[in-house]
């Protein structure tokens, strides 16, 4: 599983950042088109969720996504071959 | 399925401030709902006016958006009507606490079988950030311009002396902990207050000196205290630090419960 | 099978609401009307409905449009001072078109004023007591059959409506007892249900939409601020707030042929009486007293919407009295519609007019 963050939803507050327990967010640097700065992925491997969820059936952690105000975080299947890291969706 | 799938997808993105701590708040009471398994046709949510109350709006169970305050005096009308319904009750803490006040204490006594989920963020946000009956005394806001003067309420302590049956306190960064506390809640029969404190950048973050969003978080959460250990340095006769927030489950009890089928 | 009782209005009202259907009571005592409640209380258990004595009468206004969204037939009963704490909660009833039945037994006034006498000072108020433009129906019964029998229309008017229905009574015909010929049945005329699929607050042609009963599955989200079709706020909407409140007021004013309930007696006579409520009786008296005398009666049972097509009703009337007991307020309503001369008689303190009064101003007239 990939963590997506859905431009249109985030309203860049940044409490994902914040609360993650594996630190996997990162501030953004540069504003959308909106205006907003979207948090990047730091270091994607280290979710859980993205990481496990196959493996047990239901979501684990997920406290970005309970957290996030806007529900702006999903998390989708990784395509096949795709280089294994999570990235942010447009 | 996932608590995402009670929203109302055509009317998202909502209204709600960045970083607004309403937000994770109804995350956290959809995800209970969705644990506790009641259907959608069942669920009705009932809101009074406020920033809080607009979440039913975004929820796709049929909804009660009324009057200022008068949401529990509703959703006893609904339950007590259609006691099949589970009835849920969004409401903010001005809504609850200076308006609604007389009806929260008689939903209490009465113990009617309604959740009450109270996103306390300590100011009027919807109307720009006047006074409530929860801003900490010297807290700055449109209506308290020289600091507030007055004590606030601990709604809590008013749940617990009124006679609910399930009465807990988490804040907005405690999510699974509130997810659960909601959860206990809608299980529990009889009238159950969960009390959320929320973050509010807009209206009161901006002139009560938090400059971000996770300022505010990381003050929640600093001065939130289980009330285990509350407990435990009252026995042992320590000093209680002031400003602290106690959180966790502070009642649970067996009271007769109105409006339960038997 | 009829059968004859001796009752109280108070009494009939409430047995009037049992046999339309009524499932729910929210209310408040106040004197007057407590002997509704009182009855309530006893009765609606037993039919398998729910009586609830709220904390205040905002509550009790409150507790049944929720009721009446799960599909109840819902109803309270106030006086004064509780009716003027249920305006904002009116105004969210016409807002969303719930159905419910308001019975106002009207006393004294302003403020606690005369809680055991009879008044009509409501009269206004009921009409636009809420902020904001929105129409209600009232009706106002003049005896203890009257009680029962404008009670069970009620609900149907409110449920055929979606309005808020008042039953403005007085504390004369509220706590007087009378001879009362109770019917078999009363025909009940059940809530168009919504058809699945469509927009909730979508008007058929009649202007009323059909009503999404909570827990049938139709997810509706009902909210008092400016909305539109699908139940959704939109309230920086100049055009859809403009659309929607006329739909509102529209629904009932196109509708006053249907809803209007009045008598007429001796329409060709030149002084007539218009009176609705208690002063119904002293007027029934002056023209026992006087048969021959030719005058006119407008006896009033629907009071809003107005019914002004019965005034023309009257083509040789030169002079309308109007007595009531309050300072002139239906008066006044009938006298923007009329060009001819009309006299207020108005009657404070709690007492019947006497047919001594109405004569004289007869007489001052003639």
């Amino acid at each position: 599983m990939k963590l997506v963050i859905d431009e249109t939803r985030c309203k860049g507050c940044n409490l994902c950042t914040k609360v993650c327990p594996y630190k996997i967010f990162k501030e953004g640097k540069k504003a959308n088109r909106k205006g907003i700065i979207i948090p990047e992925l730091d270091r994607p491997e280290r979710c859980t969720n993205c990481r496990l969820m196959h493996l047990y059936g239901r979501t684990l952690c997920g406290v970005c996504q309970l957290t996030c105000p806007d529900q702006a975080i999903h998390w989708v299947e990784e395509q096949p071959y795709e280089p294994k890291k999570v990235a942010i969706e447009y | 399925m996932s608590f995402e799938d009670w929203y109302r997808q055509d009317r998202l993105p909502h209204i709600y401030c960045a970083g607004c701590g309403n937000g994770t708040v109804v995350n956290c009471t959809l995800a209970a709902v969705e644990q506790v398994a009641w259907k959608k046709e069942d669920t009705v949510f009932v809101s009074g006016i406020g920033c809080s109350s607009r979440a039913p709006g975004y929820i796709v169970t049929d909804s009660l958006h009324t009057t200022h305050g008068r949401a529990i005096a509703f959703a006893t009308g609904v339950k007590m009507a259609n006691p099949d319904l589970h009835v849920v009750v969004i409401t903010g803490d001005g809504d609850l606490a200076a308006i609604g006040g007389n009806h929260f204490i008689h939903a209490c006594r009465r113990n009617i079988d309604l959740t009450v989920v109270c996103m306390n963020n300590q100011i009027y946000g919807m109307t720009g950030g006047q006074g409530s009956p929860t801003t900490p005394l010297g807290c700055l806001s449109t209506t308290t311009p020289y600091g507030c003067a007055e004590s606030p309420f601990d709604l809590c302590d008013l749940a617990i002396a009124a006679g609910a049956n399930y009465v807990s306190r988490w804040t907005s960064y405690h999510v699974k902990e509130l997810e659960k506390a909601v959860l206990a809640g809608l299980q529990t029969p009889g009238f159950s207050f969960i009390e959320a404190l929320v973050q509010c950048p807009t209206a009161f973050g901006r002139r009560n000196k938090f400059k971000v969003v996770a300022d505010q978080v990381e003050y929640l959460r600093a001065h939130s205290m289980l009330k285990a250990k509350h407990d435990r340095l009252l026995e042992q006769g320590e000093p209680v630090p002031k400003d602290m927030f106690i959180v966790g489950e502070l009642m649970r009890r067996n009271r007769p419960a109105l409006g339960v089928k038997p | 099978m009829t059968r004859t009782e001796f009752w109280q209005g108070n009494t009939a009202c409430a047995e009037g609401a049992l046999a339309a259907g009524c499932r729910f009571f929210g209310g408040y005592p106040i004197t007057p009307s407590t002997e509704i409640a009182e009855h309530m209380a006893v009765k609606l258990p037993k039919k398998g409905g729910v009586f609830i004595q709220m904390e205040d009468e905002i509550a009790s206004m409150a507790s049944i449009i929720g009721a009446s969204w799960t599909g109840a037939r819902a109803m309270t009963a106030t006086s004064g001072p509780g009716f003027s704490l249920m305006m904002e909660n009116i105004g969210y009833a016409a807002m969303t078109e719930t159905p419910c039945v308001v019975v106002n037994i009207q006393r004294g006034g302003p403020s606690t004023g005369q809680p055991t006498m009879g008044a009509q000072g409501d009269m206004m108020q009921c009409r636009f007591g809420s902020h904001g433009d929105y129409s209600v129906i009232a009706l106002c019964p003049a005896s203890v059959q009257e009680m029962y029998e404008l009670t069970a229309r009620a609900f149907n008017l409110a449920d055929k409506y979606r309005v808020p229905v008042f039953l403005m009574a007085d504390e004369v015909v509220g706590h007087m007892r009378e001879k009362i010929i109770i019917p078999d049945s009363v025909e009940q005329v059940p809530r168009k249900a919504l058809v699945k699929g469509t927009l909730p607050f979508k008007a058929d042609s009649d202007g009323i939409p059909g009503f999404p009963q909570f827990g049938k599955g139709y997810g509706v989200h009902v909210t008092g601020l400016t909305h539109d079709e699908r139940g959704y706020p939109c309230a920086t909407n100049p055009k859809l707030h403009e659309m929607l409140v006329m739909r509102l007021v529209d629904k009932i004013e196109s509708a006053r042929h249907e809803i209007a309930d009045f008598d007429i007696i001796n329409p060709d006579a030149e002084l007539v009486f218009i009176a609705y409520g208690a002063p119904v009786r002293t007027v029934q008296q002056v023209m026992h007293d006087h048969p021959h005398d030719n005058i006119g009666f407008l006896r009033i049972r629907t009071v809003w919407p107005f019914p002004e097509f019965a005034l023309g009703e009257f083509k040789n009337a030169r002079h309308f009295l109007v007595p009531e007991m309050n300072l002139g307020q239906i008066a006044r309503e009938i006298e923007r519609h009329m060009k001819v001369p009309v006299t207020s008689l108005p009657k404070l303190g709690g007492e019947l007019h006497t047919p001594a009064e109405l004569l004289a101003a007869l007489e001052a007239y003639r």
